[in-house]
């Protein structure tokens, strides 16, 4: 996916590279939130009355909360009130071609890197590339592809919307069951004013026949995008789902609260896997994304798995915790993060490894880097519940240090209540020494391209668990995030 | 003091704490706990105070170069700051040794706060010895300083038979001076060790560590945080927790290390060992590093004995219970290891070898 065109590429002077805004008309909710933003948004959507109901349930619970204060970030007060709560692009008949396609859209997709091929493929034209895309423009889907191939093989693969008029029941059976409403302060304001997002449903026994990817993109200026995302991974199928996400360059902060719950059933299995690249402030930390996301899986089946990848290059405050409630038996979870801070980012991302199901595993493995001012935190937790026989879990969290004036932390948290479980913890700090740096640049590599080596030979064990076209744009990126952070 | 002042386990560092058994600690009325004060002291020479819910004891102590005085309230803890009133004070000069110093605090209930300062000038060496006993909440704040070159050794074990320990130790530790503070958690009481160890002097060394021992409904619990200010700072965190019966043990450690802490080596080791289905053992070996030219190692495992080392004992003659107890006796003794005086040490081995005969 995404490979960078010229343009960007000769836009790298330490500018935000996809920062860019587009003018396509908004129909916004007005400023605010309250019940009636709720109703709105429930409204605008055209949803049944339950859906309204869970929402304004959320919306009360959110209330009574207040934002969690344990992570290792400075988030500066966020007035909710000064915020849009939706905003979608006026809406289109349905298009034939691409030349029907908005040129705005059009030129947004060139700037992300959409391969022409699979511009035609957005826009309905059968396309040679066997990914399907669900484009999340701003908060509503513009298009939905290769829905007919997926339907045929009985993938059901929509916006979030579509689902809850289409599939009621299945959505409404699974639609907070991994990540409840009054799950944590975002997750309860995500339940209330979510936009829009991605539903997916694989039958039971299907490989879903491709990967199946969205493009996030916030784009109005003041409004702040709230994703919703559910998987369901029925018996012994397989699925792949790749996030990919860029944001235009802004002054003001931008709030980001999505929910992510996965599903896997008996012998199902999904893989996960995310590359983020907001928009993360200039170097003074001004502007910048605040990424709030919750993120969770419930491995229910007997033999499920679910496999989070995540490169995070971007945002100004990152607060992310993929994690998997392990209830099956002999369920698999594994965590790959790679997380660069530079400038004035902040990141405190980890994982939470639930075990609740007998011989359930799970693998973290967390390389962190930073650079600049920034600072950079595992926070990470492993529970391994008193009937839990015969678990097994392995960590590993790196930190990488290019500068002395960035923070590396590590937060692993242990909870083991049951003594058949093996679980081991492994964690070094280390920076890039003199020699290898030395070395590589005598074999003709600049200062910027040997940090780069190094930082992904660093970085590899994780990269290496992402998709192939995902890979290489990760490795671009993290080249990219930390340039000027060395010498 | 009341229930509304005391930290709530959703506080993060909070989180493992067992608050209620400390306010039923304190609520405790006072009663004979058959405890005879001389049992407290090890057989050594050197000064002696004993302190009954938190009073001095003139007749039981020799108290020496120790004075017993006022101490005002310090610090920001929400427990140790609520140590003030009468407590000892150790201040060496430069270059003095003292033998080793032994503080007997025996509790009957109710709560008791003490606070201590232990000041020592430059290249002077000392050893404290400090064992709880008897019953209620005994909540003590210990404030250290030390000079260039001073030399503390610090081995306390909470032997109280029920109710609540909550210690908090304040240290700064100076240039080449060095602060080894060991704890042996057992008795049928509750615990909290909280620690700040702060390393201001250049080629400074903080050793914070030893054993927790739970079993019952216990919950006992240390959470430290080892401060590198100042370059070449060493400091060494080693942990053990073995929980029993459907008791807790949870091991809290950080290393903080300071932009300008260059050329640390800090180390942690933590590691629980379950001999219950039903316990629960919790770590964090927390790392939070700001300087990019430094060693930091942690290492945190949880699970039970050696099925093979346990085969392998068992092969040579060795009955089970007994073999448990010897793989179990070792475990701790990593810990233990570290105290310097070694009647101390096998004081401590001893009480800790009662425990185990005990649990198994």
């Amino acid at each position: 996916m995404a490979t960078k065109n010229a343009e960007a590429l000769a836009a790298a002077n330490k500018k935000y590279e996809w920062g860019f805004s587009s003018d396509i008309e908004q129909e916004f909710a007005p400023k605010g939130l309250s019940e009636d933003t709720v109703r709105f948004i429930s409204a605008k959507k055209n949803e049944p009355e339950w859906m309204l109901e869970w929402r304004l349930k959320a919306y009360r619970l959110w209330l009574t909360m207040t934002p969690p204060d344990w992570a290792k970030l400075d988030v500066p007060p966020i007035d909710y009130q000064d915020a849009y709560y939706y905003a979608e692009p006026k809406a289109k008949p349905r298009l034939g071609s691409l030349d029907e396609v908005d040129p705005e859209i059009l030129r947004v997709y060139e700037k992300l890197g959409i391969p022409i091929e699979e511009q035609k493929v957005l826009a309905g034209v059968e396309g040679s590339r066997k990914v399907a895309v669900d484009a999340v423009f701003d908060s509503v889907s513009v298009a939905t592809t290769f829905r007919a191939e997926l339907e045929s093989a009985g993938v059901i693969f929509r916006s979030i919307s579509e689902a809850i008029r289409e599939y009621p029941d299945l959505v409404r059976k699974y639609l907070g069951k991994v990540v409840p409403q009054h799950d944590n302060y975002f997750a309860a304001l995500n339940c209330a004013v979510f936009s829009d997002g991605t539903f997916v449903y694989v039958p039971e026994g299907v490989r879903c026949p491709m990967e199946l990817s969205t493009y996030f993109r916030i784009n109005a200026e003041n409004t702040g995008q709230f994703e919703r995302t559910l998987i369901v991974a029925d018996k012994g199928s397989y699925v792949s789902y790749l996030e990919g996400c860029t944001a235009p360059m802004r002054d003001e902060n931008q709030l980001h609260a999505a929910v992510v719950e996965l599903v896997a059933l008996d012998d199902a299995e999904i893989k996960y896997s995310t590359v983020q690249n907001w928009y993360p402030g200039d170097e003074n930390g001004k502007g910048g994304i605040y990424n709030f996301v919750t993120k969770r899986a419930l491995c229910s089946g007997k033999n499920s798995k679910v496999s989070w990848t995540q490169v995070e290059t971007g945002s100004a405050i990152t607060w992310k915790y993929p994690s998997c409630v392990l209830s099956g038996e002999n369920s698999v979870g594994e965590f790959y993060s790679v997380a660069v801070t530079n400038n004035r980012q902040q990141a405190d991302t980890g994982t939470k490894m639930i075990h609740l199901g007998k011989g359930s595993r799970s693998t973290i493995v967390s390389k962190g880097i930073s650079a600049g001012r920034s600072n950079n935190t595992y926070r990470g937790l492993v529970r391994v519940g008193p009937t839990a026989e015969g678990v097994r879990n392995f960590t590993q969290c790196d930190s990488l240090l290019l500068g002395d004036r960035c923070g590396a932390h590590t937060v692993p948290y242990i909870e083991v209540r049951n003594p058949s479980a093996q679980i081991e913890h492994e964690a070094t700090t280390s920076k890039i020494s003199e020699d290898q740096l030395f070395y590589a640049m005598q074999r003709g590599l600049d200062q910027e391209a040997a940090v780069a080596l190094i930082v992904n030979g660093f970085a590899k064990e994780v990269l290496q668990q992402l998709p192939m076209e995902f890979a290489v744009e990760a490795q671009k990126l993290l080249g990219i995030s930390l340039e000027g952070s060395v010498g | 003091m009341s229930v509304l002042d005391l930290p709530s386990p959703k506080q993060e560092e909070w989180r493992w704490a067992d608050m209620a058994a400390l306010q039923s600690a304190a609520d405790a009325a006072p009663h004979a706990t058959g405890v005879d004060p001389k049992s407290l002291f090890l057989d050594m020479p050197g000064p002696r105070l004993l302190f009954v819910d938190g009073a001095f004891e003139p007749a039981h102590s020799v108290p020496g170069r120790v004075k017993v005085e006022r101490i005002a309230s310090s610090g920001d803890h929400p427990l140790g700051r609520l140590a003030e009133g009468e407590g000892w004070a150790l201040k060496l000069a430069s270059e003095q040794a003292e033998e080793t110093v032994q503080i007997a605090h025996l509790g009957t209930g109710g709560e008791s706060h003490v606070p201590a300062r232990i000041a020592m000038d430059e290249d002077a060496v000392a050893s404290v010895v400090e064992t709880y006993a008897g019953a209620g909440w005994a909540n003590r704040l210990t404030h250290i300083s030390l000079a260039k070159g001073a030399r503390l050794m610090r081995s306390v074990r909470l032997l109280q038979a029920e109710g609540f320990v909550s210690l908090r130790d304040e240290a700064e530790i100076g240039e080449a001076a060095s602060l080894v503070s060991i704890f042996l958690g057992m008795g049928g009481m509750g615990s909290r060790i909280d620690g700040a160890l702060t390393l201001t002097g250049k080629g400074a060394f903080a050793e914070m560590g030893g054993a927790l021992l739970t079993r019952g409904e216990q919950k006992q619990e240390c959470a430290v945080a080892v401060r590198h200010q100042n370059v070449d700072g060493t400091s060494r965190q080693l942990w053990r927790a073995v929980a029993a019966g459907q008791s807790t043990a949870s091991l809290a450690a950080r290393v903080e290390v300071a932009r300008d802490a260059q050329k640390t080596d800090g180390e942690q080791s933590l590691r629980g060992l379950l001999l219950k289905r039903t316990a629960t053992v919790n770590l964090k070996p927390e790392l939070e590093i700001f300087a990019d030219d430094v060693k930091c190692a942690h290492g945190a495992t949880v699970g039970e004995l050696d099925k093979r080392a346990l085969f392998y004992l068992e092969s040579r003659g060795i009955p089970e219970a007994r073999a448990t107890a010897l793989l179990t006796h070792a475990f701790v003794a990593d810990a233990l290891g570290r105290i310097g005086d070694a009647a101390v040490r096998e004081a401590f081995a001893a009480d800790a070898e009662a425990w185990l005969e005990a649990a198994l």
